[in-house]
């Protein structure tokens, strides 16, 4: 049976999901590519987030910086059939720092200068924003080399998430910088502290060493001297990402949860995603409460409940126990579906800021656990127009 | 010189507060502040360079990168990097002209944005300075310093900067200030970092890991571990066995009240589970109820931070906190 969101799922080669933290967008990542997989497509998805938030419901134990396949037999498990292939991997900075460097390193000695030199350990395992850098290769080899139909690709919270898209458009700026060209034109140890040093500069340099108070900066420049032999290279990978991340098959989705705040973030988000020219597809609205039609609450239509619940297996509990009982699933009614409208004002301020209208997934009553959750997830992605009250009954 | 009659401020004087994105890092940092300030401790907040939640949530205009008073006892900051570069900068060269000249060049533009890291390095350290900041007596401007730290996964790593900075660079101001630095975030007399989590399943496998990674790789104290929105039950317990026992309902208006109960029943029992294994992990802990508002106001937040306090008092109804729960029953 086809789902309304297959036809994306079709025609995509990367899918990137995006949000703020905690709004269920590695959950949403992975269950496209679950689905993907049933619909015969060769998939992969890679998240960024070092928790290892997918492994547990892929059944890979723990995703590590290798791209990993999801065993067919645990879709046979679940029940589903997978005609393609589910890949999944998280960037380990490490490893795709130390592969980026190897493969565009101009020769192995110079990769290896590199890979011992101290600030390439601070450059690459250690500081917020090397990850970014790193992903950019791995997710352009996925998608030109892997031979992956589609790519989905998980990015981290809102704030980081913006660092993480412009990562090849600053990467691809920055090694164009007049500050890095010159790091190739003289590849010497001392080109950037020599150019710093010359006519008016010297004053720049020696203030620069007293903020830091040592060595730092001609170290650091040491270092970028023998990254710069890998720029070249760098940079038209940068490049491709770059044209990549804008492609006619590139689609955007920003997943977001009812809250406010959430909804807010992702109309802001929303703007800097656009301004940057990705192609949106979408916004999905996670744990959505589907409206449920109220039930009358009066004498007669609590005799035919209670009869109702006598039927479904409560005779032998005392009537003021099951009026009890009514009484909780009133209130559980009531309070889902106030949810439910402050859910549907949430997707009007989300059309209304988009331009268009949202995709939802609905609250399940338990958790993600397996790839039939999974798959689930992504049968139940429809667009919000589906949430719309029944009618009450008569 | 009422301030020489001051208590000492118990400790820690520098706390952050973690945990995955998503999980209510802004509004625990909210409620600590509030906390303290209540306790008579001068209290400064920090964000990071973030949309500011934290003085929206406590009924204020957001404050920007400028420290600002919002009540008695307590003041907010959103750091800003452009801005911490530039105080730093200004620290160190002591004339605006030669700083200019510095950042101003193109060079060093492009220099400092190659460079990863540099932001959260230099809103660390300016959190880091607000800590040792000194009034005009000499003595500390705060009493307490809490910050708002960056999500886990980043956090780690944000966590890990000084240590890096201090071993990558051999000597000079910047090695002797991250060495501070990593001398503080390690001092268990001063420092304190609070982990949040939410009950839910993946989160109490993070938790773990980043309790791990925290207190056993980097030798950073921590403080408690707050298990943020518990969902409510629907039932009281005898209610909630008898409807654990009815099947799905064949009546149509009955099976939709039952799945909305059901779905609301399966999440709290759920919570109630990953509750369970984090209060496992070894670490004092805070329970926070969901509260029924979508958007957290300064309502919500005052009736948290009055659950908060009745648990972080030291002879508070803790004894229990092994089996108890802040659920309510709705019957």
């Amino acid at each position: 049976m086809s789902a309304p969101f297959d036809e994306e799922l079709r025609r995509a080669r990367l899918l990137v999901t995006a949000g703020s933290g905690g709004v269920g967008k590695t959950t949403t990542a992975a269950a496209m590519a679950v689905r993907a997989a049933t619909l015969g497509r060769r998939a992969a998805v890679l998240t960024i987030d070092p928790a290892r938030r997918l492994a547990d419901a892929l059944g890979l134990g723990e995703l590590t910086g290798e791209l990993r396949r999801v065993e067919p037999r645990h879709f046979t498990e679940t029940g589903l059939t997978a005609d393609g292939e589910l890949w999944a991997m998280m960037l380990d900075v490490k490893t795709t720092g130390d592969q980026m460097v190897r493969r565009f390193a101009p020769d192995a000695r110079t990769a290896q200068t590199i890979l011992d030199n101290a600030y390439y350990q601070y450059f690459s395992t250690s500081l917020a924003g090397a990850q970014e850098y790193v992903a950019i290769e791995q997710v352009r080899a996925l998608i030109d080399e892997g031979g992956f139909d589609l790519v989905i690709l998980d990015t981290p919270p809102a704030a980081h998430a913006i660092d993480f898209l412009d990562a090849p458009d600053r990467l691809v700026s920055g090694l164009g910088s007049r500050a890095v060209q010159m790091l190739r034109t003289d590849g010497d140890d001392a080109g950037f502290g020599a150019r710093l040093t010359r006519g008016g500069r010297g004053l720049i340099l020696r203030g620069l060493n007293k903020l830091t108070g040592g060595p730092f900066i001609e170290e650091l420049t040491r270092f970028l001297a023998v990254f710069g032999s890998i720029i070249d290279a760098l940079q038209a990978s940068g490049e491709a990402v770059k044209a990549r991340l804008r492609a006619d098959d590139t689609r955007f989705f920003l997943v977001t949860s009812p809250t406010r705040s959430n909804v807010d973030e992702a109309v802001r988000f929303r703007g800097q995603l656009t301004e940057r020219g990705f192609p949106l597809g979408g916004v999905i609205l996670n744990r959505a409460h589907v409206p449920l039609a109220a039930v009358h609450d009066g004498p007669d239509s609590r005799a035919e409940l209670d009869a109702a619940l006598i039927d479904g297996g409560l005779a032998d509990v005392p009537a003021d126990r099951r009026a009890r009982v009514l009484d909780g699933l009133f209130a559980g009614l009531d309070r889902h579906n106030a949810l439910a409208d402050s859910d549907i004002l949430a997707s009007d301020l989300l059309k209304r800021a988009t331009g268009r209208r949202p995709w939802r997934i609905p609250l399940f009553a338990h958790e993600i656990r397996d790839l039939g959750d999974l798959d689930r997830v992504a049968r139940e992605l429809r667009p919000v127009e589906g949430m719309s009250s029944a009618p009450d009954d008569v | 010189m009422p301030d020489l009659d001051r208590q000492p401020v118990p400790a820690p004087r520098f706390v952050l507060v973690t945990g995955k994105g998503g999980v209510g890092k802004s509004t625990v940092a909210a409620i600590l502040g509030l906390l303290s300030a209540r306790s008579g401790a001068r209290t400064l907040v920090c964000e990071l360079d973030s949309h500011e939640r934290i003085a929206p949530m406590l009924g204020h205009e957001p404050v920007g990168g400028r420290v600002t008073r919002v009540e008695e006892n307590l003041s907010l900051v959103n750091i800003q990097p452009g801005e911490a570069l530039e105080e730093y900068g200004l620290m160190k060269l002591r004339f605006r002209t030669l700083y200019r000249l510095i950042f101003d060049n193109p060079l060093v533009a492009s220099l400092v944005r190659f460079v990863p890291g540099m932001n959260d390095l230099l809103m660390l350290g300016k959190a880091f300075n607000h800590e040792r900041e000194a009034d005009d007596a000499g003595r500390p401007r705060w009493d307490r310093v809490i910050i708002d730290a960056p999500a886990t996964g980043h956090g780690i790593t944000f966590f890990r900067l000084p240590r890096i900075i201090r071993d990558a660079v051999p000597a000079g101001n910047m090695h002797r200030e991250a060495a501070d630095m990593w001398a503080l975030l390690t001092d268990p007399r001063r420092t304190a970092v609070h982990l949040v989590a939410l009950p839910e399943e993946l989160p109490v496998q993070e938790t773990r890991e980043l309790k791990a990674r925290l207190a056993g790789e980097l030798g950073i104290p921590l403080g408690h571990l707050v298990i943020n929105m518990i969902p409510s039950a629907p039932f009281a317990p005898e209610a909630a066995a008898d409807f654990a026992r009815l099947d799905e309902p064949r009546d149509p208006r009955l099976h939709r009240m039952w799945t909305a109960t059901r779905i609301r029943a399966g999440r709290a029992s759920a919570a109630e589970k990953h509750a369970v294994a984090l209060r496992e992990l070894g670490l004092p802990i805070v329970e926070l109820p969901q509260r029924p508002e979508r958007t957290l106001d300064r309502a919500g937040i005052d009736a948290l931070a009055a659950l908060y306090a009745e648990q972080l008092a030291p002879d508070g109804p803790r004894e229990d906190a092994g089996q108890s729960t802040p659920l309510e029953g709705e019957l």
